[in-house]
């Protein structure tokens, strides 16, 4: 019955979208094909004039990239560091929000301590990257101080230098600045959810770890395919830390897609036509990836829905098909 | 049924909490305290938390450059403020028009969507910084304001949020009050929206406010930097960087976020009574 | 709470458009007087307070042009894109006149965007006084373009280095502070570094490490090698530069450095000399001492005001320094050509290195540096409190002589930043050294594109 309606509105479908068609041919589509066309010609050097197809193998570039050790070494540095920080900020944004939504923990001080979570997000990587440093300076530094006073170090350590805590530090940093918006994305979509159903369960006498795995988390999947999505985007494109934190060192450890994608196009070769490949087949990476993800969590959604209310399933699978 | 949760268990709450706000105050007292001590106490103590008296050199410092901080925080707030409201007035619009009708292009716009949200951005900067070149935008703000319009992620959020927070019983009800549909979106959609927009606004207001690499290359007319790109030219004094004053331009850049931080984070905590059901 | 952000909203709404409209239309108010417009980039403010004060300085000149600025730092890399950008598009807010750093003159002078610059004596400038001003060799070579052998970029602060060291330190050990004697202790303009491990060694014996880290060893070999980087698209590892993979380890392994890395904690307390272990000397040219080093010996606990000395050092380098070029295309080269004057040739007392050198461009008691005239600085008073009142010039004058310009390239700042790396892993013994040549050539392969063997 609803499809019927919404046939006779369609047209406001169109109307609604136009501002954004408009302002992403302006601005983006320009930029993004000319990242895709330089991809295929010898655009190399400062002068980005002067550059043409090229004729003996047009895939060049990306065979040149797909063999490259380095980019390969970084797409896993990428993916390493990524899972690093996410599983521990997934997993500590969900506790937060179980125990910031439960009815039944009354938080004194709630409004504060989510203030709190986000506050780092607000600064600069720049910053970050600079006060991590400096935290973690060699032979002195307030880490090493801090341990050596502490008995767990002899002798002051250099951090920086080694691989395993490059990496680590780097996807602490992530997860640190990270969780609490993850957190406010979740505990906002919990506010979302009809107070009714909670209200019912509450009824039933569901205890809290009922509610908040039968109700609450199949109620923010939408949002939870949010967040796995646009992190996991966020994650392969990750770029600020790891290039100002160490530079992508020590010894690569830390260097991820996005900063060999920049290395290529700025550190003093200007190959902007290998940037630009390496640039597609990121794009293509994340594609696959991502697709994975919607098809694992709708799948899931079919199963599940069955629980819920009939009208929200009908929608879902009539915008997800 | 118990009514209470254990003591153990709030416990657990409550040391977690402070922890992470103790871990997310620090960076901000090393600031704010920086900012009052001088380069050499900066760079051979960069972490302390004991407080100096150069905070009037730093402002003086940052007073005798060349550019004015006043006016570094009006583009600032000026570019941040107009795009973020571009970016959640549209980005809900066009969820709207994605979620609400059934248009035959729908699931390709939305696929569309989700893709051109994936591409890396580090090389598209090329052809960006051209194409404003060639309209004749640079040392424009608007340069950075208007492609705010286009949002795939938030377009996406939102979309994700909508679908559960908005029956679409709604919008049907409205129609039969006879409400035109532009009317139906902007009365009724975006309050059950709030929560959503507000936490969007945060984020996005965050991000313009504190981009560094296009307003950099696009503005570089001395009366329209922004604040970030003040504080990357006081770090950028290579041979006599004055670091007390690099951190007291930080301390300035994050004041502004604050206030709005606040202002919509009660938007997001006070839970906002919505459920949409009433009409 | 609704009303709150109805009412922010819309103030915010109307702050948007009061402040963007004007603005837009604002541009084109070029009319007072229609004075020649001179466009100036930098990526600090210190040209443009030159040229500030030199429009102070000369009515006649500010009444003809207005300057405008354009300033970008270097930091996080936005300078070059946008210059190049810039300099592409030409047309009527192209640069005029524009400054590179050190790290990437050469791009500018010599490499990729040298066709952009303009040759000095086609500005009509007097090329001359490079002689009578005695202008250091390596900076003019840095400027030099070699298509056709003219010069098209030169500096006012001259950057070549020195072994800067403590005094008290230096008397307990060697049992005297004369630098004459401490150059001939640590082999100072030797060209090799033999006679400075004999003293690291001795100073070790002493309880104090020769260097603080491995990084101010650096600038020196990379500086004094034979060959730069990359010939063609090749990459070359010069015998100086691989032998840096040995000093490195010896200073980490013998005690011979304090192990710290440049612009952390560790290296200001070793400026300060509040160290365990203080560190003997630095290496370094005149902004080294005069401002990093300055900060800090004046700062709290530091006891170290007065005690530096400077001397040559065992090999020449130079480190940093801006140059000034100016687009070939420029309309205004009278103008140009007049201010690039003042700051990079002039050496009267009526110019930029003279009041650079002396700290009175701004008024008396300014910081002293050391400029690229050696006429300049022979007429110049060089005394210097940081170093007990010695006249910091003629080892600045030796460090400028013994640098030279001829083994960079535009690949310098990102090469030097991947083999530093694999220094490191050897030095600290997690690699061993040919496994890090090795993983070094495969870095620059990749990254940059340039052949290896």
């Amino acid at each position: 019955m609803k499809r019927k309606k919404g046939v006779s509105y369609a047209k406001y479908g169109y109307i609604f979208v136009i501002p954004f068609v408009i302002a992403y041919l302006l601005f983006t589509l320009y930029p993004t094909i000319y990242t895709c066309i330089l991809g295929f010609t010898n655009c190399k050097g400062l002068s980005l004039t002067n550059w043409k197809f090229l004729e003996e193998d047009v895939f060049q570039n990306f065979k040149a990239i797909l063999e490259n050790e380095t980019f390969k070494n970084d797409i896993k540095n990428t993916v390493i560091i990524w899972v690093l920080n996410f599983i521990p900020q997934i997993s500590l944004a969900l506790l937060l929000t179980a125990w910031f939504t439960s009815p039944r923990c009354k938080i004194r001080g709630a409004g504060f301590f989510k203030v709190m979570f986000y506050m780092p997000n607000i600064i600069t990587a720049a910053t970050v990257a600079y006060l991590f440093n400096m935290l973690f300076s060699y032979p002195v530094g307030p880490v090493n101080d801090i341990l050596l006073k502490a008995g767990i170090l002899d002798e002051a350590y250099q951090f920086t230098a080694y691989k395993g805590w490059g990496k680590g530090i780097v996807a602490f940093i992530q997860f640190w600045q990270w969780y609490g918006q993850t957190a406010i994305i979740f505990i906002a979509a919990v506010l979302g959810i009809n107070p009714e159903i909670f209200e019912a369960a509450e009824i039933d006498g569901a205890s809290s770890a009922q509610t908040f795995f039968r109700i609450t988390l199949p109620n923010i999947k939408t949002m939870m395919l949010y967040t796995l999505i646009t992190a996991m985007i966020g994650g392969l494109n990750m770029y600020d830390i790891p290039k100002m934190f160490l530079n992508g060192g020590p010894d690569k450890a830390t260097e991820t897609a996005a900063v060999f994608i920049y290395n290529q196009a700025f550190s003093g070769a200007y190959q902007y036509n290998r940037a630009a490949a390496a640039s597609m087949l990121m794009f293509v990476v994340i594609v696959i990836l991502s697709t994975i993800v919607f098809y694992l969590m709708r799948d899931k959604d079919a199963v599940e829905q069955k629980k819920l209310e009939r009208q929200l399933q009908k929608q879902l699978k009539k915008s997800r098909a | 049924m118990k009514k209470r949760a254990n003591p153990i268990l709030m416990a657990v709450i409550y040391i977690t909490c402070i922890i992470l706000t103790i871990l997310s105050i620090y960076p901000f007292l090393v600031m704010f305290v920086n900012a009052t001590r001088n380069s050499a106490q900066v760079q051979s103590n960069p972490i302390s938390l004991i407080p100096s008296k150069y905070l009037f050199y730093n402002l003086k410092v940052f007073e005798g450059k060349s550019f004015d901080p006043m006016k570094g925080l009006m583009n600032s707030f000026v570019i941040s403020a107009s795009s973020t409201i571009l970016t959640i007035y549209f980005s809900t619009l066009t969820a709207f028009a994605i979620v609400a009708y059934n248009w035959k292009l729908r699931n390709a716009f939305y696929t569309f969507i989700l893709a051109v949200m994936m591409l890396p951005a580090q090389v598209t900067a090329i052809g960006f910084y051209q194409l404003m070149y060639k309209l004749g935008l640079t040392n424009n703000l608007l340069a950075l304001i208007l492609p705010a319009i286009a949002a795939p992620a938030t377009v996406f959020f939102m979309r994700q949020f909508m679908i559960p927070a908005l029956p679409m019983e709604i919008v049907q009800s409205a129609r039969v009050d006879g409400a035109g549909e532009f009317r139906t979106f902007n009365q009724i959609v975006l309050p059950i929206m709030k929560p959503a927009m507000a936490t969007q606004a945060i984020f996005s207001f965050v991000a313009s406010w504190n981009n560094l690499f296009m307003p950099s290359i696009l503005l570089t007319d001395t009366d329209k930097y922004t604040m970030p790109v003040m504080v990357s030219l006081l770090k950028g004094d290579i041979y006599k960087t004055e670091f007390g004053t690099v951190y007291l331009g930080l301390a300035i850049t994050v004041l502004p976020l604050f206030i709005i931080y606040f202002l919509l984070s009660k938007y997001i905590i006070a839970g906002v009574a919505l459920g949409g059901v009433k009409g | 709470m609704k009303k709150i952000l109805a009412i922010l909203l819309a103030a915010i709404m109307l702050l948007g458009l009061v402040a963007c409209t004007p603005e837009t239309e604002e541009t084109p108010v070029d009319e007072p007087a229609a004075k020649e417009v001179i466009n100036l980039w930098s990526f600090t403010d210190e040209i443009p307070g030159m040229v500030t004060r030199y429009m102070e300085l000369n009515p006649e000149f500010a009444e003809k042009y207005e300057v405008k600025t354009t300033i970008i730092a270097t930091t996080d890399g936005l300078y070059q894109p946008a210059l190049d950008a810039a300099l592409l598009a030409g047309g009527e807010d192209a640069p005029d006149l524009y400054a590179a750093e050190a790290a990437f003159i050469l791009k500018y002078s010599q490499g990729e965007a040298s066709g952009f610059a303009a040759a000095y004596e086609d500005l009509g400038i007097d090329l001359s006084q490079i002689e009578s001003a005695e202008i250091a060799q390596y900076s003019v070579d840095l400027g030099t373009r070699p298509d056709d052998g003219k010069v098209v970029a030169l500096g006012y602060q001259a950057t070549g280095g020195a072994m800067i060291y403590r005094a008290s330190i230096a008397e307990e050990v060697f049992g005297t502070s004369d630098p004459a004697e401490i150059e001939a202790i640590v082999g100072g303009g030797s060209g090799n570094w033999d006679k400075f491990w004999e003293a690291a060694a001795t100073l070790k014996d002493a309880g104090y490490p020769i260097v603080s880290g491995d990084g101010d060893v650096w600038h020196a070999v990379e500086n004094s090698s034979s060959a730069g980087w990359v010939d063609g698209d090749k990459l070359v590892i010069s015998p100086e530069r691989e032998a840096f993979f040995d000093i490195s380890k010896d200073l980490y392994d013998n005690g011979w450095s304090n192990r710290t890395t440049d612009w952390q904690e560790g290296w200001f307390n070793d400026m300060k000399g509040t160290s365990e272990t203080p560190a003997f000397c630095f290496f370094g040219p005149g902004w080294l001492l005069n401002y990093s080093m300055h900060d800090q010996v004046i700062a709290e606990g530091a006891v170290t005001n007065g005690d530096w000395r400077v001397c040559t050092p065992p090999v020449g380098f130079f480190w940093g320094g801006t140059w000034l070029l100016a687009n070939k295309d420029t309309e205004q080269a009278e103008g140009v050509a007049e201010i690039i004057n003042w700051i990079t040739l002039d050496a009267s007392e009526n110019g930029l290195q003279y009041h650079w050198a002396n700290g009175t461009l701004n008024g008396e008691g300014g910081t002293k540096d050391v400029v690229a005239s050696g006429k300049v600085m022979a007429a110049s008073n060089g005394e210097v409190e940081i170093c007990g009142g010695q006249d910091m010039f003629p080892a600045f004058i030796a460090g400028n002589a013994y640098a030279n310009g001829k083994c960079l390239t535009q690949y310098d700042e990102r090469i030097n930043a991947l083999f530093r790396e694999q220094v490191t892993q050897y030095a600290i013994g997690e690699k061993d050294k040919d496994a890090a040549i090795a993983d070094f050539k495969t870095n620059v392969a990749d990254e940059l594109g340039l052949s290896i063997d």
